[in-house]
């Protein structure tokens, strides 16, 4: 119940920051709503939840950008994997610290795409416009993650918790 | 063991798309059907989103450009607010209506035969430039159909659903263009940098070219008919080593504000 709903939720985000986004002069700022709920599930739920929130979200990612073939999933399952190892490294006791793991993610996120670029197509071209971007969506992905975390807290506790 | 198997099913995946973001024949053929399968859905979806969205867009446009208005009293900003409100959404009408009609004239004024398309999308990932426009191969738009606004050239359709379609923009990392300044025997290859201004390269510094030119595409790429208004030359530095001079370009439309654009039907 709780990965469907989570699931979805992570859709519907997805749809309406890109749906926002056309006409919001956010150029910058874009935050990868994705990441939170990858680590959330793949924490808080288990491996399971977390790689069908992943296939999920990385698809419907890819669905909504121009990234090559299998990109953002590739890198969306990397980071799954990653959060799973470290699952008893990372320590999640706060939204803050949650917030901070998702910026931390984003920035793996960029340096993982632009290391595939690298070692599987030989392409570097966009690296540097890769490298333009980490930073603000890392600062950006981490502030969205903290009312994520906080929402999927406060549902828990209202309604999902209850069962 | 359950979450063994999910690591397992994790690595498979992870292998299934370094082998389709490499190419492989065999599996970027199943992945992109899998893949389309999943996004036929995206459409609907985000026309749907699009809806609600719209009401945002309305504030976020009209609404929030009036903070900082003084109000006499309580009665009279409500009543105020109405009617501003009211008031706005004439030249919001007004607006769309001449963009709408520019947008008509041009298609009577261009014989080609057009398909007229709104953007409900914009790429979830600033790495890449795309927007979603809400036509797809039900409205006969097809790959590498190229997409512009009467002020100029927007991209190219780089991947097509039923319901709505991928434009790659001009200033994205991976797009280029044959172009040639107007009036001059100058071509080169306007190319993305994923930022606002575009690059236009392989000009030699010897070349006919300076600032203010404007540039038009030449046909001679395969994807952009001859002579669509493609960006204005905004510096040109030839004290660089090498062959080739270092050119600015700043393209005619503005890919943040698009609401309407036109795909040209291939033949």
């Amino acid at each position: 119940m709780k990965i469907a709903i989570y699931t979805f939720i992570g859709l519907l985000l997805l749809l309406v920051e890109s749906s926002l986004l056309s006409f919001v002069p956010a150029e910058i700022f874009k935050p990868d709503l994705g990441v939170p709920l990858i680590i959330y599930t793949s924490l808080f739920l288990g491996p399971q939840a977390g790689v069908i929130t992943t296939l999920f979200i990385g698809l419907m990612q890819e669905g909504l950008s121009a990234a090559p073939h299998g990109s953002i999933l590739f890198v969306k399952v990397a980071i799954f994997l990653i959060t799973i190892f470290l699952k008893r490294k990372l320590y999640i006791d706060s939204k803050y610290s949650f917030a901070f793991v998702c910026s931390g993610f984003v920035v793996l996120e960029s340096f993982l795409l632009i290391t595939l670029s690298l070692l599987a197509r030989g392409e570097a071209r966009n690296a540097l416009n890769i490298l333009f971007y980490t930073i603000p969506n890392a600062v950006f992905t981490g502030f969205i993650g903290i009312f994520i975390f906080s929402f999927i807290e406060y549902l828990n506790a209202r309604y999902l918790d209850r069962e | 063991m359950k979450n063994s198997i999910a690591i397992i099913i994790a690595i498979l995946i992870l292998i299934i798309s370094f082998l389709a973001f490499t190419n492989t024949p065999l599996i970027v053929k199943g992945y992109s059907a899998f893949k389309g399968g999943f996004s036929e859905t995206i459409g609907p979806m985000l026309r749907l989103i699009a809806k609600p969205t719209d009401l945002v867009r309305y504030i976020f446009n009209s609404y929030i450009n009036l903070v900082g208005a003084k109000r006499e009293n309580a009665e009279l900003k409500k009543r105020l607010d109405a009617f501003v409100l009211e008031n706005q959404k004439i030249p919001d009408l007004e607006r769309e209506n001449k963009r709408l009609r520019t947008l008509l004239n041009f298609m009577e004024k261009n014989p080609r035969s057009m398909i007229a398309a709104r953007v409900v999308g914009e790429d979830l990932k600033n790495w890449y430039k795309c927007i979603i426009i809400d036509k797809g191969s039900t409205s006969n738009i097809k790959e590498k159909m190229p997409v512009i606004t009467p002020r100029g050239i927007v991209g190219q359709a780089v991947e097509v659903d039923r319901w709505h379609s991928k434009v790659m923009v001009i200033n994205d990392t991976n797009s280029s263009v044959d172009v040639s300044a107007e009036g001059k025997n100058t071509r080169g290859l306007l190319e993305g940098t994923g930022q606002t201004v575009l690059k236009l390269k392989y000009v030699l510094k010897n070349d006919d070219i300076e600032i203010g030119d404007k540039l038009l595409t030449s046909g001679k790429d395969g994807i952009y008919p001859k002579g669509l208004p493609a960006g204005i030359v905004i510096t040109v530095n030839r004290n660089k080593p090498g062959i080739f001079a270092d050119i600015d370009i700043m393209p005619f439309s503005n890919f943040k504000h698009l609401e309407e654009v036109l795909v040209i039907k291939k033949q």
